[in-house]
């Protein structure tokens, strides 16, 4: 699935990078390279909702990056 | 042919047992109180702007509103006794010594000083940065310190693991050198090492149990606790929720009482709501993050039926500003807030985020700092005598600072370790009458199991006073001398509250609270001594068959209700056997010693 968003770092527990999704939802960012978490920056991100993690950052569903690309 | 009148000389052998129980409790060490302890010395402190003025006693309502004008000060009498005792607080009081002047040449006023509050001294742990946990100071911690530090009750902590050995590049945080760990388990790579590849785990292992009082780093709340590390969540802090069903199933299998996870997420697991359920069936409390979404939602497993979920709270007593929150919200502890600057996380040790070789101070902020607060107030309770997670949570929630009610954004109000405690005390002062029931339905049974002619009547049994004080004895205490004690003669003394316990509970009271039950006195051997006493000396057998019963029963219902852990068993899975098994045998020697003689 493709979903748009923003990029943000949130310093809850250890820190964690999150996709402030257009839809509204926010998405735990895991995996995908390292040019990706960047504060601020738009994305589409490619990749699958993990409904089955369980983290220690608890800030919504986890989010397994296939790829992403910047849009304006 | 025996003896004549055997029901005279139980009822004298009765009496004179019964003087020499009283004798030896009345010899015993006064009991270490342990509820609501305050100790004897107190630190003062002058409360700022404002003083006491002793007026003469039994002066008026009206007399105190006249001076208040002329002297150009709030007064108010400080308590109901108001005119009679005459003792009155100004508060608001701009220049303290100024007013002094004035209010003590006043003919109707006895004395007046600068109001002094005192405050019990308690105990202050030697962790030089113990100043900065604020936390700790929020709820209570030194007072409750007083009265239980967590003293062997296992705490799992299902997280990224904890730094606790040395173990090729893995090291164990120096301040958690001196805290005792048991056997965990690593789900992630499946080894018996669950070592922290993140730091998450070892920072919420020592809000639980830091080393404390080493003058070392920073305090912990339960850290006479032991912890059990157990990992499920990777190096960046992910799991799935099969591991971690696995894990709570391990944890309570393993011994653990209290299970701390601070983790969580949006999906509902069935697999991992049933090993919740599981784990609170073993007698554990399963306490949970909310979540950090900053919403309405709580997060799975604080959102399941069995566990606790717990919430955020910052240094000012506000929910955080991250703290999930909802329906499924029991109850808030503090979290930290960042945002109100540096100094309002949690501060423990563990290792450095991303090198997990280097030991470091760090402040975090979460609902996953949150809980370890409250997992680690839950042992102090089991420690300090509950015995169910049912009593745990009751005693949690009773002694929570709030305003009486639910809300869903504080649960049932802020964690207080003090209060919590204070609230067990008061449970446990009620008396259990469970025990007393139980032997009253096994000596219903051990009559039915008895040949009619070796049968004596039930009533006859349980009205016999040489058989009924030492049922009463060994199940619920001889709780009526103390409300008697109460009734004539003013507060009872150690001895008379000792009685007032059951049995064999009275180790337990005489050595610390905090103890586990002893193997030794919760057991046979106290009825099976007095039966072979009784073999030739037939007259104590009713004594001997209230001490058996009431034996039995308190023993069945330990079992029943998810025993205390005993103390000196090499495995915590023997202690519901050795209860039962114990509890049986007691049963058996009752109804030998009911057995009625019959004349060949």
């Amino acid at each position: 699935m493709k979903l748009r968003g923003t990029v943000q770092f949130r310093d809850v527990e250890m820190g964690v990078w999150v996709l402030s999704g257009d839809d509204g939802h926010t998405y735990q960012l895991a995996g995908g390279p390292p040019t990706l978490r960047r504060a601020g920056q738009r994305v589409e991100v490619e990749g699958d909702v993990d409904a089955g993690a369980v983290t220690v950052a608890m800030v919504g569903p986890v989010l397994r990056v296939r790829g992403f690309r910047a849009v304006g | 042919m025996g003896l004549r009148n055997p029901e005279d000389v139980s009822m004298r052998i009765g009496r004179w047992l019964g003087g020499v129980l009283l004798l030896a409790a009345a010899c015993a060490p006064a009991p270490a109180r342990t509820k609501h302890t305050r100790p004897g010395t107190a630190a003062a402190a002058a409360v700022p702007h404002a003083l006491v003025i002793d007026f003469l006693d039994g002066i008026s309502a009206d007399r105190v509103a006249e001076r208040a004008r002329l002297w150009g000060l709030q007064l108010r009498f400080n308590s109901a006794e108001g005119s009679r005792s005459g003792i009155a607080i100004a508060d608001g009081v701009d220049d303290v010594d100024a007013a002094l002047a004035r209010v003590k040449g006043d003919p109707e006023v006895e004395a007046a000083e600068p109001l002094v509050q005192f405050e019990a001294l308690a105990f202050t742990p030697n962790d030089p940065e113990f100043d900065k946990q604020w936390n700790m100071k929020m709820i209570h911690m030194p007072e409750a310190w007083d009265v239980s530090r967590g003293k062997g009750v296992v705490v799992a902590v299902i997280d990224t693991g904890i730094a606790f050995e040395d173990r090729d590049e893995f090291v164990r945080v120096p301040d958690l050198k001196g805290t005792r760990f048991v056997d965990g388990y690593d789900f992630v790579n499946d080894t018996t090492h669950p070592n922290d590849d993140n730091g998450h785990g070892t920072h919420v292992a020592g809000t639980i149990a830091q080393a404390t009082n080493n003058g070392v780093g920073v305090a912990g709340v339960a850290f006479e606790a032991k912890l059990m590390p157990i990992k499920v969540l990777d190096a960046s802090g992910i799991g799935t929720s099969a591991d971690i069903a696995d894990a709570i199933r391990w944890a309570a299998d393993h011994g653990a009482k209290v299970l701390n996870l601070s983790l969580g997420g949006p999906g509902y697991s069935a697999v991992m709501e049933k090993a919740v359920a599981y784990a609170r069936s073993k007698g554990a409390v399963v306490v949970c993050a909310a979540g950090n979404s900053g919403s309405g939602n709580v997060s799975y497993p604080a959102a399941y039926a069995g566990a606790v979920g717990v919430g955020a709270v910052g240094p000012d007593g506000a929910l955080a500003p991250y703290s999930s929150w909802g329906d499924e919200l029991d109850i808030v502890a503090p979290g930290g807030n960042k945002r109100l600057g540096p100094g309002n996380g949690i501060l423990q040790a563990t290792v450095e985020r991303g090198d997990f070789r280097k030991p470091v101070l760090a402040e975090y902020e979460g609902t996953s700092m949150a809980t370890p607060h409250v997992a680690g107030v839950a042992a102090l309770l089991f420690a300090a005598g509950a015995r169910t997670p049912d009593e745990v949570e009751r005693a949690l929630f009773a002694g929570a600072v709030s305003d009486g009610k639910w809300t869903p954004r504080a649960g049932h109000g802020r964690l207080d370790a003090a209060g919590a405690l204070e609230a067990l005390g008061a449970r446990s002062q009620a008396i259990d009458w469970h025990p007393l029931a139980l032997s009253g339905v096994l000596l219903a049974l051990l009559l039915l199991s008895l040949n009619s002619k070796l049968r004596p009547g039930y009533l006859n049994v349980l009205l016999n006073p040489a058989t009924l004080l030492p049922l009463l004895l060994t199940t619920v205490g001889w709780w009526f001398i103390q409300l008697l004690w109460r009734r004539f003669a003013g507060s009872p003394p150690a001895a008379v509250e000792v009685l007032s316990l059951p049995l064999p509970d009275w180790e337990r009271i005489l050595f610390g609270r905090g103890r586990l039950a002893n193997p030794l006195v919760y057991s046979a051997l106290l009825p099976a001594v007095a039966a072979v006493i009784a073999i030739k000396w037939r007259a104590i057998r009713p004594v001997v068959a209230g001490l058996a019963l009431g034996t039995a029963g308190f023993l069945l219902y330990a079992a029943w209700a998810k025993a205390p852990g005993l103390a000196y068993l090499p495995f915590t899975f023997l202690a519901r056997p050795w209860l039962i098994f114990n509890g049986l045998l007691c049963a058996l020697l009752g109804r030998m010693m009911l057995r009625r003689e019959v004349p060949r």
